[in-house]
């Protein structure tokens, strides 16, 4: 416990500040002229009267602060406030209508990529819900469009703008993977297949590309769980099986867009009833939320199934059953993404109760819970960021800490990753799960028959 | 003098109930139209019921989390918000200008109340001022245009309140009144006290992002 | 600092002449009129010189000693002897649609209004006792 309580007095100076090459290279090309146009045509051409709104109504007023995990974990410094990122890009912008230096710019780029996860809790502690990530996003839309945007996120962008995934998977790979999957889990249920572009399924299954290029059992457990209730699934062998989206955080929307578009083009080849996707929170975001905005549909053209209410439905429809329940000591995260962002939490606590003994709350919760500190594209940029994401996010480590449990669920690929850093930096001693693990080690191993 | 009055307690008051009044229609129209222009999604995001869910939500005292985690502050802003409508609208003195140009009237507060709760105001006011210069992030975030702000509300509230004693300078206090209270209604629609306007449609946005999309709560 | 003692000079000189206006402007002789017929009146009754008002009206009492019939004003005809409220009633009525209050207030201020002089703002009458 002493080296816990060490490591969470960590403070913001002890964390090196290193220089991003692709931001220092991006800097040095631009001209004035060219970020006074950049500037200009994003803040005046792209946005309309509800970014005029956001700017002229804040009254200055704080409340949002107590929302920010950011301005919690560092000892409430006012510059980490919601309201003061804007203040520091948005509204100086604003104010010198684009005239802004490159030093303005670096910092810019940090408190927009790296110092704001896009959770939009603090929209719930403003009293106007003035949406402060939306505008964040706008500046990273600005430093896009100036070619600042950090090295390791633009990389994942480039990635999905040649494969249409984010990990650089070779199509040969994919279905590798998918095959080696498939023969592995035959070990289990011997007739077990992955149907690969199943024409008129129910169900297409769709992963975030990081599934094949390094956590592939997901991909097992996922096969094992649709095969023990009897689905008629399927999944893409050809590019659009990967739902993630980082273009989405970067300001990349026309990347974004054709991602999103892409993916709902493969399920309209396959003529599915419904799409189903593992437990990734910013990939439900981009394709129940933003990337069908942006092609136009008000809601997502399929109806899009996130892995929790999946397990919901599997679960309480008794296509699954649970062969004795997990017994260690579990505290569920509610990622953002689908409980503020899909109002998902009371099913996952469902769930998490129909699977495990012993269930503890961390608080707060639900909508309110704070992020992992990943998100919203803040751990794809990479590792020379991760001191700061430490400090960034002591409170989770806190509140993580409070509740005792042996065993954290975090049924999102972002939050995953962030957490399992916060608990080493902050020697939480907890294991980490999704929630599918966890029913994959519980549930009885045998086929649904539905009764005559 | 009489007739510079007259000015002020007679056309002024129409010119700035007018700005008042015109300024937000005006500036609604322009918002509605807009969106419409440029934000079309909007209303196909927007529905009545959540966003009336959401507005009431955040109507009723103490029910968001926001305000639970601040509750001194959003208590008093609470009052604030009431008392600024309530103590000019059924002020005795108001209400009996009111009746003789257009034979109409309402109820009157107690004068003794009425200047309690103009003190409630001003105190008020003092109390976000001095917030403004105490709390971290809150100072972090205030200009002179907040300070500027608070003071055009001060002023039409603190003249009234001396003006009823009839302590000092009791014309120019009055005259002094009726300017400042026509000015602040002249720059509501042009100030961030628009927020009159923009938060039952920021609000209603919100609202309707979390209710009606992401099927979450917002408060 | 110079700037601050400059401002607070103007403050002391501008308080001070407004006050020396204010108070030579307050008249001689003052009476203070008796509320009575109002039931609970929230301000104390007006002061007013009635001599000042003699001798400015030309001696001419009817101008607020009126007489009034079927809402025509009935020109050479005054009403020293009645009180205000005998025609005047607290509610507007059928046959006199001007209240007491409002009828104070109208002939005694529109009238200062139109002459340019004399108190219009409330507590000019209605000064605290
Ligand atoms: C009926 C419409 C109005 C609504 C819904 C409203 C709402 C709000 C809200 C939500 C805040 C932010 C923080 C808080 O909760 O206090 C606020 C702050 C404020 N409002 Fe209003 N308001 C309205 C009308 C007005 C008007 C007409 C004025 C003045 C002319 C005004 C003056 C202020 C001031 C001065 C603050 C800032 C207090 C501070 O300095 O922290 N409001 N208002
Ligand atoms: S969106 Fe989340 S991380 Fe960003 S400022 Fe708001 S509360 Fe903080
Ligand atoms: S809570 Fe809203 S109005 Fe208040 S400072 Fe934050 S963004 Fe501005
Ligand atoms: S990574 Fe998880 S907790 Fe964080 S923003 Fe995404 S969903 Fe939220």
């Amino acid at each position: 416990m002493q080296t816990k309580e060490n490591a969470m007095t960590d403070t913001p100076s002890a964390v090196e500040k290193p220089t991003d090459p692709a931001i220092e290279s991006g800097l040095e090309r631009l001209t004035p002229e060219r970020i006074r146009q950049v500037i200009q045509q994003v803040l005046k051409k792209e946005t309309g009267p509800r970014f005029k709104a956001y700017v002229e109504t804040c009254m200055r007023c704080g409340l949002c602060a107590d929302a920010c995990s950011y301005f919690l974990s560092n000892d409430r410094d006012p510059q980490f406030m919601p309201a003061a990122k804007v203040k520091n890009t948005v509204w100086q912008m604003l104010k010198k209508d684009g005239n802004v230096s490159r030093d303005f710019l670096r910092r810019a780029v940090r408190i927009s990529h790296l110092e704001c996860n896009a959770c939009k809790r603090c929209a719930m502690y403003c009293p106007f819900g003035i949406d402060i990530a939306y505008m964040m996003l706008l500046v990273r839309r600005i430093c896009h469009k100036l070619e600042i945007t950090p090295q390791y996120i633009q990389d994942t962008v480039n990635s999905h703008s040649v494969t249409l995934n984010q990990m650089w998977v070779k199509d040969d790979e994919w279905i590798d993977t998918l095959q080696w999957q498939e023969e592995d889990a035959r070990d289990e249920f011997e007739d077990l297949q992955i149907p690969l572009d199943k024409v008129g399924a129910d169900i297409m299954y769709s992963v975030i590309a990081p599934e094949p290029k390094f956590q592939a059992g997901l991909i097992y457990q996922a096969a094992t769980m649709m095969h023990a209730a009897g689905m008629d699934w399927t999944m893409p062998s050809s590019p659009g099986w990967d739902n993630s989206n980082m273009a989405m955080y970067t300001g990349d929307n026309e990347i974004s867009g054709r991602i999103a578009r892409k993916f709902f083009e493969t399920a309209a080849k396959l003529r599915v009833k419904r799409i189903v996707m593992g437990e990734c929170g910013h990939a439900f975001r981009s394709v129940y939320d933003m990337g069908n905005r942006w092609n136009s549909w008000v809601m997502p053209p399929f109806e899009v199934v996130h892995a929790l209410a999946f397990y919901h439905e599997l679960l309480t429809q008794g296509r699954i059953t649970i062969k004795e329940k997990y017994k260690k000591k579990v505290t569920l995260h509610d990622p953002c993404n689908v409980s503020r962002g899909r109002g998902l939490h009371d099913k996952a606590r469902e769930v998490v109760n129909l699977v495990c003994k012993d269930f503890v709350e961390m608080t707060p919760n639900r909508e309110h819970n704070y992020c992992c500190g990943a998100g919203g594209g803040v751990i794809n940029c990479g590792p020379p960021y991760k001191g700061e994401r430490m400090v960034n996010n002591r409170v989770k480590a806190e509140q993580l800490a409070a509740t005792g449990a042996e065993v954290l669920i975090a049924p999102c690929h972002n939050c995953h990753s962030g957490l399992e850093d916060i608990i080493q930096h902050y020697d939480l001693k907890m294991e980490i799960k999704f929630l599918g693990d966890l029913i994959y080690e519980t549930m009885e191993k045998k086929i649904y028959e539905p009764e005559a | 003098m009489n007739s510079f009055i007259a000015f002020i307690m007679g056309p002024m008051v129409w010119i700035s109930v007018i700005i008042f009044l015109g300024g937000l229609i005006f500036k609604l129209v322009g918002i509605l139209g807009a969106v419409r222009q440029k934000e079309p999604y909007i209303y196909s995001y927007v529905t009545l019921k959540h966003s009336l869910r959401s507005i009431g939500a955040w109507l009723i005292p103490f029910f968001p989390r926001s305000a639970r985690l601040s509750p001194v502050y959003y208590g008093i802003s609470y009052l604030f918000h009431i008392l600024l409508f309530l103590v000019p609208l059924f002020l005795a003195s108001h209400i009996v200008l009111i009746n003789e140009a257009f034979q109409i009237s309402w109820p009157a507060l107690n004068d003794s109340v009425a200047d309690v709760l103009t003190l409630g105001v001003i105190a008020a006011l003092i109390f976000f001022a001095v917030r403004r210069i105490r709390v971290p992030e809150v100072k972090y975030l205030t200009g002179a245009m907040d300070y500027l702000l608070i003071l055009v509300v001060l002023l039409p509230f603190l003249t009234g309140f001396l003006a009823y004693h009839q302590w000092v300078a009791y014309q120019w206090i009055t005259v002094i009144h009726i300017l400042s209270g026509e000015l602040m209604l002249i720059i509501i629609p042009f100030s961030r006290f628009s927020h009159m306007l923009n938060a039952p449609l920021t609000r209603a946005y919100m609202g309707s992002e979390f209710g009606h999309v992401r099927q979450a709560r917002d408060w | 600092m110079a700037y601050s003692n400059r401002f607070i000079m103007f403050l002391i000189v501008l308080f001070a002449a407004v006050g020396t206006g204010f108070f030579s402007y307050a008249g001689q002789d003052l009476e203070r009129l008796d509320p009575w017929a109002f039931d609970s009146p929230r301000r104390p009754g007006a002061v007013f010189s009635h001599d000042d008002h003699i001798f400015l009206l030309d001696d001419d009492c009817s101008v607020c000693h009126h007489v009034y019939e079927n809402g025509e004003l009935i020109p050479d005809e005054s009403s020293e002897d009645l009180y205000c409220s005998d025609c005047h009633s607290l509610k507007p009525m059928p046959d006199n649609p001007m209240p007491l209050e409002a009828a104070y207030h109208n002939l005694c201020r529109d009238c200062h209004f139109d002459r340019g002089e004399g108190p219009v703002l409330c507590g000019e009458c209605h000064v605290k006792e």
